[in-house]
């Protein structure tokens, strides 16, 4: 019965005959998919762009900063500075098993002198996957290798910036010899400048601990492979507190004294705003939905007590109560999936040409948004709402129509 | 063709109504019934449960030998779509179909294919001398073509009976007498018919007059209908 020709032109001649209704009908449908569509689009773009931020440091890193201590300890007062040296790294490297990569980090600020130009920078003291750890981006010639650290080689490798202020004139620095405080690096690569935070410049740290005669490193980072969970994180923070504790003689439970920071528990932090974010965006899509199908079932109602003659004279004739009930399922149903259809097609295109236009929005390096689109499981959900809500829609106004009986149908007026 | 035994229907409203009180009727095939009362009396309400359109509370309704009682919904529209043919005061067609379309949709509802159902729809149309017409919509007809319509629909499906509800309370006398005409002729052709009308005129063209007050039958009485001038005033 449903799957006949008459069956279908029923039903077309039902809403052609209240066209303009129809249309304003399936504009509500249409509009709340859209709008659902756009949301989802827009919350995927926003968390594509942060998820990007933690993409290329896809594995756990945990970057150490000396604090100074908050309660007194061992007859030490409070307010102590805490600062790492070799001896830290020796314990990260040996005392843990989930720890790789330990990076100290220190650095120095000079006057930066190319020929007649100069500039002031950071010099940083590095290791070489100091490069992947911290999200360097390479434009030119090579990072600094496991030699220069060996051997404390006067290499540098500037940032985009200086590069622009200080070789201007040259098709490429690399090669070239920079002044920094008077000594001369070798210059051996060219980094993406990143954010906004003034010059930088790398070298090796053991290069830069030599010639600045620094003892402490400011910070220390490293991976760690085999912590996936957030309890996991958890204790291992306080197992590092403890160690890092018995060897500065701070408090174990001291947590100013070094602060911490992990890219997992970032990630994790970042996924749980998602989700509460993609659970909103969801609440809101369906109650425009939710208004759109009350839309359609209100008219619905309305064009069933408006067919209440016609009704009784189709089940004087012979009609039988499925087949009613039926013809107006299929009513809504068509209307809503119809229009939204329309409106999930412009929410998808109208997300693809902000994909295409804007691609990816970018603030002081960082993503902000990026690729936003539907993905073909929520154009499945969607379409599944939209049925599931077609049906609903109709489903009471039709089961009214099929409880009027025949006879007060045709007396109807 | 129709035994009613001791049919009683209340309505329950604010004030229960005991329409009919006990009617006990028989119909034979190729009769021609009228059945007369003033309003209130309990026609209608009769005529519907002969359509199976109303339920009754108590009796028996055999329609051509089969008993008619708490039939499902499904049931009730398969007996009415292949047992019985509809005509009404006003006339009750689909105001967006055409006169074809009108008079196959009882067909429409045997799941006969399209092009059957048309061809049988304009077979009955031609016979009403409505061929011309069949592309029309009802309020492109008069209501004399508009009840020609509905006789044809109510027949296109050969039902055993034809039940019609004043099917001239709305005409004007001329094509009253043109409709009680036709109505005549498809009882010669072997149609059983009950008319129900208020109206003397129409009845005395009938074969049998069944009177009813407050909800019993007063009387029945056999007619003649070629003893009076069939171009006598109808109303």
């Amino acid at each position: 019965m449903i799957f006949t020709r008459d069956f279908w032109q029923e039903i077309m001649i039902a809403l052609h005959r209240n066209r303009l209704r129809t249309l304003l009908t399936g504009f509500a449908i249409a509009w709340g998919i859209f709008m659902l569509i756009l949301l989802m689009s827009a919350g995927n773009g926003f968390m594509n762009g942060m998820l990007s931020n933690f993409e290329s440091r896809s594995t756990n890193i945990y970057t150490l900063y000396g604090g100074s201590t908050s309660k007194p300890y061992h007859g030490h007062k409070k307010g102590r500075s805490i600062h790492f040296s070799d001896a830290d790294i020796r314990l990260l490297s040996s005392g843990f098993p989930h720890v790789c990569n330990v990076t100290p980090e220190l650095s120095a600020s000079g006057q930066a002198v190319f020929g007649s130009q100069s500039r002031q920078t950071t010099l940083i003291g590095v290791t070489p996957i100091y490069k992947d750890m911290s999200w360097v981006k390479l434009l030119e010639g090579r990072f600094i290798n496991e030699n220069d650290v060996k051997r404390a080689e006067k290499v540098i490798v500037i940032d985009d910036a200086l590069r622009k202020d200080l070789f201007r004139e040259l098709e490429t620095p690399i090669g070239q010899y920079l002044f920094v405080n008077d000594i001369a690096y070798k210059v051996i690569g060219v980094a993406k400048s990143f954010r906004q935070s003034g010059n930088r410049a790398f070298t090796a740290y053991t290069t830069l601990k030599r010639l600045t005669r620094q003892e402490n490193y400011w910070k220390l980072s490293f991976s760690t492979e085999g912590l996936v969970t957030k309890a996991q994180n958890k204790d291992f923070e306080k197992l590092l507190l403890r160690q890092l504790g018995s060897l500065h003689d701070f408090a174990h439970d001291d947590d100013h004294a070094v602060w911490i920071n992990s890219t997992a528990m970032d990630f994790m932090e970042v996924n749980r705003i998602f989700s509460s974010i993609k659970l909103f965006i969801w609440l809101i899509g369906i109650a425009m939905l939710v208004s759109g199908i009350v839309g359609v079932s209100n008219i619905m109602r309305i064009t069933v007590k408006e067919r209440t003659n016609e009704i009784g004279i189709r089940k004087a004739l012979g009609a039988k109560s499925s087949s009613i009930l039926s013809s107006i399922v299929m009513e809504a149903l068509l209307i809503t999936t119809l229009f939204g259809y329309i409106g999930m097609m412009a929410g998808i295109g109208i997300s693809a040409l902000a994909n295409s236009m804007l691609g990816k929005y970018e603030v002081e390096g960082t993503n902000l948004f990026m690729n936003p689109s539907v993905d073909m499981r929520v154009v499945a959900l969607a379409t599944l709402v939209l049925i599931v809500s077609g049906i609903t829609a109709g489903f009471f106004p039709a089961r009214k129509a099929v409880k009027v009986k025949p006879i007060e149908a045709i007396n109807y007026r | 063709m129709i035994r009613l035994k001791n049919i009683n229907k209340t309505y329950f409203g604010a004030q229960p109504l005991h329409v009919l009180k006990g009617i006990d009727l028989e119909v034979n095939e190729g009769e021609m019934v009228s059945i007369m009362g003033a309003s209130g009396s309990g026609k209608s309400t009769l005529l519907n449960i002969l359509g199976i359109l109303d339920s009754y509370d108590t009796g028996d309704y055999h329609l051509a030998g089969q008993l008619v009682k708490d039939l499902s919904e499904n049931k009730a529209a398969e007996f009415r779509n292949r047992m019985i043919g509809f005509i009404f005061q006003s006339f009750n067609l689909i105001p967006f179909k055409t006169a074809m379309e009108n008079v196959a949709l009882p067909l429409y509802y045997q799941s006969m294919t399209r092009r059957k159902r048309n061809m049988l729809a304009m077979e009955y149309l031609e016979r009403f001398g409505l061929k011309e017409w069949a592309d029309h919509y009802p309020n492109e007809l008069s209501g004399g073509q508009k009840q020609r319509v509905s006789v044809a629909r109510a027949l296109v499906t050969q039902p055993k009976i034809i039940l019609a509800d004043e099917p001239t309370g709305a005409l004007d006398s001329k094509t009253s007498a043109e409709v009680m005409q036709i109505l005549r002729e498809v009882n010669d052709s072997g149609i059983t018919m009950l008319i129900v009308t208020h109206e003397k005129g129409i009845a005395q063209r009938t074969k049998k007059i069944i009177r009813l007050c407050d909800g019993i039958i007063k009387s029945v009485e056999a007619n003649d209908p070629n003893a009076i001038d069939l171009q006598s005033d109808i109303k």
